[in-house]
C-alpha cells in the first residue's frame, strides 16, 4: 500500500511517457502504422554528425576526466594535511556542479574573443587566439566539459585509494614485491573497477549535457541532446518521430553505461570487504 | 645509535613532493578561474580590451535586481524548488519506511528505480512528456513541469533519507512503538520523521540546489510561460554579458551556501556527502 | 648463536616509548609468543622484525645476518595480518604464488608448491576461488599458505585469529602449531590472549609498557610469575597485601599467611602473597592443621565455568576467588561458611613498589 503513490508517479511522469516515447519512435503519425522510417531517416547527415559529435565528446572528456582526474586525486590523496585535503574535496563537490548557463558563460568571459586569456596571449605573448580557436566550437565545449568532469572523477577516485588497504602494501612486500611490482599486480588491478566506473560516469554525464551546449555553442554544433531539444521546442520543423528514434538510441548508449556502471561499483563494494 | 633507511613505500605523509604541489595548483587554478573570472566582470565597468577591469562598479547588479523578470524568475525558482521539496518528501519518506518496515524485498527495486533517472538524459524525459501529454490537461503544465523534476530530483532526496532510516533501525523502533500502542502512521510522524531530520534537511537542500539551478526541464515543457531565475540568465547571456554575470554571481552563491549548510548538517548528524547536479 | 636475535631495541613515537631494552634470542623451529595488553609493544616489535617499522636504537640478526636496515621484501620473511590482506583481485592459487612469482620461481615449481601449501591447510577445493567467496576462517588458512609458499627464514603472525570466532580460532591456532612443528619455522606470534598463548608455544614473551617482564615457557610463566604482572596478567591470583613479619610469615590484615623462607626480603617489607584459586582448598568444616593456612570465610558468588566451579568467598576484608570441581568439595551453597586452606608451597611473594 505504501508503495503505490511513489509506483503512480513514476509511472505517470517516468515509464508510460518512455514506453510510448519507444513506440512512437517505430510509429508512423499519419498512418498510424509501424515504419522503421524515423530510424532510417537518422541516417541523413547531420543526425549522424550529431551521434559522432555527441559520443566523440563524451569519450574524449571522460578519458581527460579520468586520466587526470585520477592524478589530480592522487596528488590530493597523498597530502599531509587534513584540512587542506577536506578543503579541495569540498571545492570539487561545489564545482562539479556548476554547469549549465552559468559555466558556459564564465568560459565565454575566459575565451571570448575578448576574453581575459584571450587578451592575455595577444597582449604578453603576442598570439592571436582566434580565429583559429574558438570557444563556441568542439574544442571550447570541451574544455567547459572538463572543467566539471575532473571534480567528478577526483571525488570518484579518492575513496578508491582509501580503499587500498596497508595491509596489501605490506603483505606484498613481505613476499618480496617492490612498490612498482605493488601497483602492477595489485594497485592498479583493484583501482580498475573504480577507473571503470568514473569513466562511464563521465561518459553518461557529458551525453546527456544540455544547458551547457545549448549556451555555448547552440546552433554551431550538432549534438544529439541540442537536437531533440530543437525538436520539442518546434525551433525546426521535423518530424518527432526522428527526435523519439534518437532518444531511443540515446536511452540505449545511456542505459549500457549504466548497466557498467553498475558492475563497476558493484566489484568495488565486493572487493572493499 | 640512530638506523636511518630509505622506506620502499611506507605512506611518507611527511613531505609535500613538487609533482603534487604542481597538479593541485593547476586544478584549483582551472577551478576558481571561470567563477572569480564571473565575478570580476560582473563588476567591472569595461573588460574587453585589457587583462585586468578598467574600473569597478555596481550598476550591473542594480540593474540586474530592477531586470523586468528578476523578482518574478526567482519567485518562480522558488515556487518550484518548495513545491517540489513538498513532493518528494510526501512521496518519498513513507514509501522509505514501508519499504524499511514492510516490504524489504523491495529494497533493490526501489534502489533501481532510483538509479533510472541518471540514465535518461533530461531532453528525452522532456521529448517523452510532452509528447505523451500534448493536448491532455496535463499537457505544458506547471503540474507537469514538477512531475518531471521530481523524477530528475528523487535521487537526491532518496539517498540521504534511506541512509538515515537504516541508520536508525526503523524496523525495531516500529515494532517498540506498536507493543506500546501506536499505529504504524503515528509511529511515522512521532518517532521515525524526528529521528531521520538530518537527512530529510540533507535530501530537502540537495532538492533545493538541483531544482533552482534547473533549466532543460523547465525550457523544453513550459519554456516562456513559466520564466525561472536559469532561464532569465540565458535570456541575458545574448542581450547583456554583464547582467547575466551578476545572475550568475547570484546563482552560484546560492548554490554555494546551500552546499555549506549540507556540510554542515552532515558534519553534525550523519550526513552523506552526496552531490546535486545542476542543468548540464 | 641464537637464530633470531633482537638486541637492545629501542622505539618511541613521538613522547611514547612503545618498546624499551628489547633483547631477545628466539631459537631455530621455536614458536616464540610476544603476550601482552594492547599498547604493550608487541605488535611494533613484530613490524620491526618484519621491516615495516625501523627501530631508533638496537639491532635485528637473522641467520647470520644483520637485517636492522635491510627493506622488508629482501628479509625472506612470511607475514600473517590480523586482516587476513589477501589480495582481491586474485583467486587463492594467484595469492599463494604471489611471493613465488616475485622470487621469478619458475612455473612448473609454482604449480607444484602452491599445492602442497594447499595441501598443508587442508583447503585443496578453495584453488580457484576468490577471497570475498571464504570464510573468514578460511581466509586466514590461504594467508597463512601463501606466506609459507615461499619458505620464509621466519613466520610472523599479528594476532592472526583476533578477527575470528572463538570456535574457528581454537582449531586454527592448533592447525598453525601443528603445521609450525612439522615444518620446524621459526615462529614469532603476537597475541593478547593468553589462553593461545599458552597452549602453542614453546616460550611466551610477557610485555607490559614497551617492557618484556618475562620470557619462560607456558609452564615457567605460569607457575613461577617474575614479576607482578606477570602474576595476575596470566591466569588469576588472589593477592594478600601485606608486611614481611617472620621468616616464613607475612601480615595481611589481621591474617597470618605462612610462606616459603623469605630470604629475599628484609623484615616489615612490604609486599603480596599471589595464591592461585585453584591451589586452593575448600571445606565445610574447619580441616586439620596439616592444611597450612586455613581461613573462614562466607561465599559470595558461586560462577559455573563448567569444568570447574568459581567461588568467590568473602574473607577478612577482601574477596578470595577460588576453584573447585564438582568432585572434589560437595555441596556448596551461596552464604555458606566455608573453609579455605593451602599450603605454604601455594604463595608467591613479591616486593611491591609504590
Amino acid at each position: 500500500m505504501g508503495f503505490v503513490p511513489f509506483l503512480a508517479v513514476c509511472l505517470t511522469f517516468e515509464f508510460v511517457p518512455i514506453f510510448f516515447l519507444i513506440r512512437g519512435s517505430f510509429l508512423d503519425k499519419a498512418t498510424q502504422s509501424y515504419t522503421l522510417a524515423h530510424y532510417q531517416a537518422l541516417a541523413r547527415t547531420v543526425y549522424v554528425n550529431s551521434f559522432i559529435n555527441s559520443i566523440k565528446i563524451s569519450s574524449l572528456t571522460a578519458i581527460i576526466g579520468v586520466v587526470l582526474g585520477t592524478l589530480i586525486g592522487y596528488a590530493i590523496f597523498r597530502l599531509p594535511k587534513e584540512g587542506f585535503k577536506n578543503a579541495l574535496i569540498s571545492l570539487s563537490d561545489v564545482t562539479t556542479n556548476f554547469a549549465g548557463a552559468p559555466l558556459a558563460f564564465a568560459f565565454i568571459i575566459i575565451l571570448g574573443i575578448n576574453g581575459v586569456i584571450t587578451q592575455f596571449l595577444l597582449k604578453y605573448f603576442n598570439y592571436e587566439l582566434y580565429p583559429a580557436f574558438s570557444i563556441y566550437s568542439f574544442s571550447g565545449l570541451v574544455l567547459a566539459y572538463t572543467y566539471f568532469q575532473l571534480p567528478l572523477m577526483v571525488l570518484t577516485i579518492i575513496p578508491a585509494f582509501v580503499g587500498i588497504k596497508k595491509e596489501w602494501q605490506e603483505s606484498a612486500e613481505s613476499l618480496g614485491a617492490n612498490k612498482i611490482q605493488f601497483w602492477w599486480h595489485i594497485g592498479i588491478p583493484v583501482l580498475t573497477p573504480s577507473l571503470l566506473a568514473g569513466l562511464t560516469l563521465l561518459f553518461a554525464n557529458a551525453y546527456g549535457a544540455y544547458a551547457t551546449a545549448y549556451t555555448l555553442v547552440e546552433s554551431q554544433l550538432s549534438l544529439v541532446t541540442l537536437q531533440i531539444g530543437f525538436m520539442i521546442a518546434g525551433e525546426v520543423r521535423h518530424d518527432p518521430g526522428v527526435g523519439m528514434a534518437m532518444s531511443v538510441l540515446s536511452l540505449i548508449i545511456m542505459g549500457l553505461s549504466i548497466v557498467v556502471y553498475q558492475i563497476a561499483t558493484t566489484r568495488v563494494r565486493r572487493w572493499a570487504k | 645509535m640512530t638506523n636511518r633507511r630509505t622506506s620502499t613505500f611506507k605512506k611518507a605523509r611527511t613531505h609535500l613532493q613538487l609533482w603534487q604541489v604542481v597538479l593541485i595548483a593547476l586544478f584549483i587554478f582551472y577551478m576558481l578561474l571561470p567563477i572569480f573570472s564571473t565575478y570580476i566582470f560582473s563588476i567591472a565597468t569595461r573588460w574587453d580590451r585589457t587583462i585586468l577591469p578598467e574600473g569597478i562598479t555596481s550598476e550591473f547588479y542594480q540593474e540586474a535586481t530592477k531586470a523586468s523578470y528578476f523578482s518574478s524568475s526567482l519567485r518562480n525558482s522558488l515556487i518550484l524548488s518548495l513545491s517540489t521539496i513538498l513532493v518528494s518528501l510526501v512521496i518519498i519518506i513513507p514509501t522509505v519506511y514501508w519499504v524499511n518496515v514492510r516490504l524489504p524485498q523491495a529494497k533493490s527495486i526501489l534502489d533501481i528505480l532510483m538509479i533510472l533517472p541518471f540514465g535518461i538524459p533530461t531532453v528525452v524525459l522532456a521529448l517523452a512528456l510532452v509528447q505523451v501529454y500534448n493536448g491532455t490537461p496535463l499537457g505544458r503544465t506547471p503540474q507537469l513541469l514538477i512531475g518531471a523534476v521530481f523524477i530528475y530530483s528523487m535521487p537526491f532526496m532518496y539517498r540521504p533519507v534511506s541512509n538515515a532510516m537504516r541508520s536508525i533501525d526503523a524496523l525495531t523502533l516500529t515494532e517498540a512503538g506498536q507493543s506500546l500502542g501506536a499505529s504504524t502512521l503515528q509511529v511515522m510522524i512521532q518517532v521515525i520523521i524526528p529521528n531521520i531530520f538530518s537527512g530529510i534537511i540533507s535530501g530537502s537542500l540537495l532538492v533545493f540546489a538541483t531544482v533552482f539551478a534547473e533549466f532543460t526541464l523547465t525550457k523544453l515543457i513550459l519554456g516562456a510561460r513559466f520564466k525561472t531565475f536559469p532561464l532569465l540568465l540565458v535570456e541575458y547571456t545574448r542581450i547583456n554579458g554583464n547582467i547575466a554575470a551578476a545572475f550568475s554571481v547570484i546563482s552560484f552563491t546560492i548554490a554555494w551556501l546551500i552546499s555549506l549548510l549540507i556540510l554542515w548538517i552532515g558534519k553534525k548528524g550523519q550526513g552523506s556527502s552526496t552531490q546535486a547536479p545542476t542543468a548540464h | 648463536m641464537a637464530y633470531l636475535e633482537l638486541r637492545n631495541i629501542h622505539k618511541s613515537f613521538g613522547n611514547v616509548t612503545a618498546v624499551n631494552n628489547f633483547n631477545l634470542d628466539i631459537e631455530k623451529g621455536k614458536l616464540v609468543s610476544f603476550l601482552g595488553p594492547s599498547g604493550c609493544g608487541k605488535t611494533t616489535t613484530l613490524r620491526m622484525i618484519a621491516g615495516f617499522e625501523q627501530p631508533d636504537e638496537g639491532t635485528i640478526r637473522l641467520g647470520n645476518q644483520d637485517i636492522t636496515v635491510i627493506s622488508p621484501n629482501q628479509r625472506d620473511i612470511g607475514m600473517v595480518f590480523q586482516a587476513y590482506a589477501l589480495f582481491p583481485n586474485m583467486n587463492v592459487r594467484q595469492n599463494i604464488a604471489f611471493g613465488l612469482k616475485m622470487k621469478k620461481t619458475p612455473k612448473a615449481e609454482i604449480e607444484k608448491r602452491v599445492d602442497e601449501v594447499l595441501e598443508m591447510v587442508r583447503l585443496k577445493d578453495t584453488a580457484k576461488r576468490f577471497p570475498h567467496q571464504l570464510s573468514g576462517g578460511q581466509q586466514q588458512r590461504i594467508a597463512l599458505a601463501r606466506a609459507l609458499a615461499v619458505r620464509p627464514r621466519v613466520l610472523l603472525l599479528d594476532e592472526p585469529l583476533s578477527a575470528l570466532d572463538a570456535e574457528v580460532r581454537v582449531a586454527l591456532r592448533g592447525e598453525i602449531r601443528r603445521i609450525q612443528s612439522d615444518l620446524a619455522i621459526t615462529t614469532v606470534y603476537v597475541t593478547h590472549d593468553q589462553e593461545e598463548a599458552l597452549s602453542i608455544s614453546d616460550q611466551v614473551v610477557v610485555m607490559n609498557n614497551g617492557i618484556i617482564q618475562q620470557v619462560g615457557t607456558p609452564e615457567e610463566i605460569y607457575r613461577s610469575p617474575a614479576t607482578r604482572f606477570v602474576a595476575t596478567f596470566i591466569g588469576t591470583a588472589n593477592q594478600f597485601f601485606g608486611n614481611v613479619a617472620g621468616e616464613c610469615k607475612v601480615q595481611s590484615n589481621g591474617l597470618t599467611i605462612t610462606t616459603r623462607k623469605l630470604s629475599d626480603f628484609s623484615s616489615g617489607q612490604k609486599v603480596v602473597v599471589l595464591v592461585r584459586p585453584e591451589l586452593i582448598i575448600v571445606s565445610n568444616a574447619q580441616p586439620d592443621t596439616n592444611s597450612g593456612n586455613t581461613i573462614p570465610g562466607m561465599v559470595e558468588t558461586i560462577t559455573f565455568h563448567g569444568a570447574v566451579t568459581r567461588l568467590g568467598v568473602h574473607v577478612n576484608q577482601q574477596r578470595v576467588v577460588a576453584d573447585i570441581t564438582m568432585t572434589s568439595s560437595g555441596y556448596i551453597s551461596l552464604n555458606q561458611k566455608v573453609w579455605l586452606s593451602f599450603k605454604p608451597d601455594a604463595c608467591k611473594v613479591m616486593a611491591v613498589d609504590e
